[in-house]
């Protein structure tokens, strides 16, 4: 391959850049000159845009910048695609229906931004302590946005979130500060063999940090916050919440367990994975509100994806494909709770009653969200689930997939349950009086559905993308 | 002092900490033990690791519990302004 290593760091390095950038423009410009207060959505939605237009056929070879701190390589390329593409959806989302009171639009995408920015260097982390704080520039904003309304839903989503991801990040403290002790370096390379000495502690440090990680990520039982973060904290956020944040908390549990071919720490993911993926569906089978449900749809996503991990290299290429398909369907029901939504808490599924005859689109759209999040071919859904539980049955874990696979039919319930109040419910006598949405969050329903239709339906090009990207794990 | 005694100072400051975050009624005392875990971790840091690389880890460290303090005192703030009350106890409007 002939190419020029400099110029690439450039181009690769521009997209981070551009954005840091245009954060600072969002909160800082509009309050020197007035005539742009208001426009901050928009300035971040170009940056985010012209971002995208940075990534050109990137070279096939893995760049280490900042002695190891990131690397830069086609599978961070297309992660980065990704979270720009979240950050865009939210943006557009949020200046259909704004969430922040008026005034306070610039803090609300400067947060955005940064975030957003936080998942980039976090999946192209190539040691812990970056990851750490990475993951710490993704949080720390996403605590803020949730409480950014300064209503009590929100208020008590954004606290609950923050006491218990700021617990998280201290056990994530203690374990790096035990392994810094114990390996020379922090390199997810590093990492790879046994310490010289005292292998216990090490192990330790390792379940210090997985558990913080875990709060991050939400798998049970370290998922306390998610259902009533998810609730309280505006749609917007919520939709960005589960397809960022979610995305960053599994790469990186991707890189840890990758270090390992089995012992203790495996065993551990397989608890947390059975855990997980058997409560966050029993669970979400009790819920009324449309946002709750689709919190403990996350959890129980997370432990899919957990077990795709299980599969090894072709299970990465798996959580590769699985993430934009997951975000898609995801971000895509959030949107539908947005257009429906009267408080901040969301409607309820009742509130969904005769939406097929009253908005026949976003019914349908809604369907296909709901059978693609239930793995129903020929969704997206059903492929993602496919590839990820082939690849761990190949690694041996058929007993991990055969509780999964249960779980995964247990989850058809309530998936169906949504469509079928859609569909066969006649509606409440003065419910569902044509609130008119805005135009653009119907847009990025659409748009959602179709992507959720087509990534299944042609599943072979984001296939490919996602098998040459885990090529560069 | 050995690096051991005072390492196994900070693990029990943390565990201390992190005792009290879990049992303590009141945000505010839950938001002190927060730093007091993270700098126990710190001390952590510095007390195990390798020099200059574990001291420039928690000057970082440093930033990001400065930062989480912030948001956090933020938060209680405009929350005690919306409830009157900072006992997570009473802060119940979403259901769970």
């Amino acid at each position: 391959m002939n190419f020029d290593p400099v110029a690439y760091t450039a181009a690769a390095l521009s997209a981070p850049v551009l954005l840091v950038l245009a954060a600072f423009a969002i909160l800082l410009l509009p309050l020197f000159f007035k005539g742009l207060r208001g426009t901050q959505g928009l300035i971040g939605l170009g940056a985010v845009l012209v971002t995208l237009t940075f990534f050109r056929a990137a070279p096939q070879a893995k760049l280490l910048l900042f002695y190891g701190a990131l690397e830069i390589s086609p599978l961070s390329s297309y992660l980065w695609a990704f979270a720009l593409a979240v950050l865009g959806l939210t943006i557009v989302l949020s200046l259909a229906r704004p969430p922040a009171q008026e005034g306070n639009e610039g803090e609300f995408y400067f947060l955005a931004v940064m975030a957003s920015i936080g998942l980039m260097v976090m999946v192209s982390a190539g040691d812990l302590f970056t990851a750490f704080i990475a993951l710490e520039l993704l949080s720390l904003p996403v605590y803020a946005l949730a409480g950014i309304r300064r209503t009590k839903p929100g208020l008590e989503a954004a606290y609950k979130y923050f006491m218990l991801g700021a617990f998280g990040s201290g056990v994530t403290i203690l374990g790096i500060a035990i392994l810094n002790a114990l390996y020379p370096s922090l390199a997810f390379e590093a990492l790879r063999s046994a310490p010289a000495a005292a292998p216990q502690l090490a192990l330790a440090g390792f379940m210090l940090v997985i558990a913080g990680f875990a709060f991050k990520t939400a798998l049970v039982p370290f998922h306390m916050w998610v259902p009533d973060a998810y609730e309280g904290a505006p749609t917007q956020v919520s939709a960005f919440m589960a397809a960022a944040v979610k995305a960053g908390g599994v790469i990186l549990l991707w890189r840890i367990f990758s270090l390992f071919s089995g012992g203790p720490v495996v065993k551990v993911f397989w608890w947390l994975t059975v855990i997980t993926a058997v409560f966050a569906n029993l669970a979400a089978l009790a819920q009324s509100g449309l946002k709750r449900l689709l919190a403990y749809s996350s959890i129980a996503h997370a432990g899919y994806l957990a077990v795709a991990f299980f599969g090894g290299r072709p299970g990465f290429e798996a959580v590769l494909y699985y993430l934009p398909v997951y975000a898609m369907a995801t971000i895509g029901a959030f949107s539908v709770a947005l257009v429906l939504e009267k408080d901040e808490k969301g409607p309820k599924i009742e509130d969904l009653a005769g939406l097929a005859k009253t908005r026949p689109w976003l019914a349908a759209s809604m369907a296909a969200f709901m059978f693609s999040l239930a793995g129903v071919p020929p969704l997206a859904g059903f492929f993602a689930k496919f590839y990820a539980f082939a690849a761990a049955v190949s690694g041996g874990y058929t007993s991990l997939v055969v509780i999964a696979v249960v779980m995964s039919a247990v989850s058809v319930y309530y998936y169906l349950r949504v469509t079928v109040v859609m569909y066969m419910k006649q509606p409440a006598e003065g419910a569902m009086t044509a609130q008119q949405a805005p135009g653009a969050v119907e847009a990025v329903v659409f748009l959602m559905a179709i992507g959720v239709l087509f990534a299944g339906v042609f599943s072979g090009p984001l296939l490919s993308l996602a098998a040459e990207a885990s090529h560069w794990f | 002092m050995s690096a051991y005694s005072l390492a196994s100072i900070s693990f029990v400051l943390f565990t201390l900490a992190a005792a009290g975050f879990l049992t303590s009624g009141n945000l505010v005392r839950m938001l002190m033990f927060l730093e007091l875990m993270l700098n126990a971790a710190n001390v952590a840091l510095v007390a195990l690791g390798p020099q200059p690389a574990s001291q420039a880890y928690t000057v970082m460290l440093f930033a990001v519990a400065a930062a989480e303090a912030g948001i956090g005192l933020a938060l209680i703030i405009t929350l005690s302004c919306a409830f009157k009350t900072l006992e997570p106890e009473n802060i119940k409007e979403l259901k769970g």
